[in-house]
């Protein structure tokens, strides 16, 4: 699936003034960097690649701050943009493995998904409970980026099925499918740690 | 069958966990709909591996809510971009502009 970088910019007719840029883009835009910026440290597991894509997005939001509606959800709005640019830009650019074809995935964890739930219903919510942010935070970077993004902006982020729909252009039956297979995985990675913790597995 | 603390005795099996699990998930997101709600007030209780389902799901989304560090920007990347887009500099001109009318006010 190939995103446009632009799909989300429409051109139109400038409404705002100079001054109404500006102060959109402080009172509207600013006050979602730190979550933006978490956002972009969680995609791409660097730091200085984490600022470059919030400096960006921020940089494209103004250009385009014109296709954003006052009032609107900016968050989600900004969110898109940095997902896009992070496809379309970061993911060209770095040595990661070229990006994951939703639909392969998807076909994969479907004809695994009874074993997967086999598999990971073992772990322990004692377990769970006992580790510390670095190894959820490990488990979570282990994921495949796509599905690392639906938990993120899924229970980090706090996004409604909706919301998260919008951002990254898909249906919303398609988040609740990819969500459910993206937390089946976290838990085989946090069953993992769990095991190398010592946890007894429950069967 | 089993028995919960509520003397309500429970299914050991579930036959359509796999998309009980993905209702459960919703209620937890908030992003269920008033049907699936309902369906979970009233069978949540009663099947064990939806139930243990829903303890698990529920300690792991609070696990990341609270647990994995939440990242903030860096001052220094703040200041680059509004170095770039210029906003310190507009809302200067913009504090200067209204002290001149200001001024210009109480002068006349």
């Amino acid at each position: 699936m190939e995103f446009e970088e632009e799909e989300e910019f429409v051109e139109s007719k400038p409404r705002y003034s100079e001054t109404e840029k500006y102060r959109i883009f402080d009172k509207e835009f600013m006050p979602h960097i730190d979550s933006m910026y978490n956002f972009a440290f969680r995609l791409t597991n660097d730091e200085d690649d984490a600022n470059d894509l919030v400096q960006d997005t921020y940089m494209k939001a103004f250009r385009f701050i014109n296709s954003f509606q006052e009032g609107t959800n900016a968050k989600a709005w900004l969110f898109r943009i940095l997902k896009n640019s992070f496809i379309n830009d970061y993911r060209k650019k770095s040595k990661e493995p070229s990006k994951v074809d939703y639909q392969e995935v998807e076909t994969v964890y479907n004809s695994t998904e009874d074993a997967e739930f086999e598999s990971t219903s073992d772990l322990r919510i004692e377990a769970v409970q006992d580790m510390i942010g670095d190894e959820v935070a490990m488990a979570l970077n282990g994921l495949p980026v796509d599905f690392r993004t639906v938990i993120i902006l899924c229970d980090i982020e706090g996004f409604t099925y909706e919301e998260m729909a919008k951002i990254l252009d898909i249906p919303i039956g398609t988040v609740r499918s990819r969500l459910h297979r993206a937390r089946n995985l976290l838990k085989e990675k946090l069953r993992s740690y769990a095991k190398s913790m010592g946890y007894k597995e429950l069967r | 069958m089993a028995e919960c603390s509520s003397n309500v005795l429970m299914k050991e099996e579930c036959e359509n966990h796999e998309k009980c699990m993905k209702m459960i998930q919703a209620v937890l997101d908030g992003s269920a709909s008033k049907e699936e709600i309902e369906h979970f007030k009233s069978n949540i209780d009663v099947c064990k591996p939806c139930f243990d389902g829903y303890q698990l799901e529920k300690s792991i989304k609070d696990c990341l809510q609270t647990k994995v560090e939440k990242k903030c920007c860096p001052q220094n990347t703040v200041d680059q971009l509004k170095a770039k887009i210029g906003i310190g500099l507009l809302l200067l001109g913009g504090f200067l502009i209204k002290l001149k009318v200001i001024q210009e006010i109480f002068l006349s």
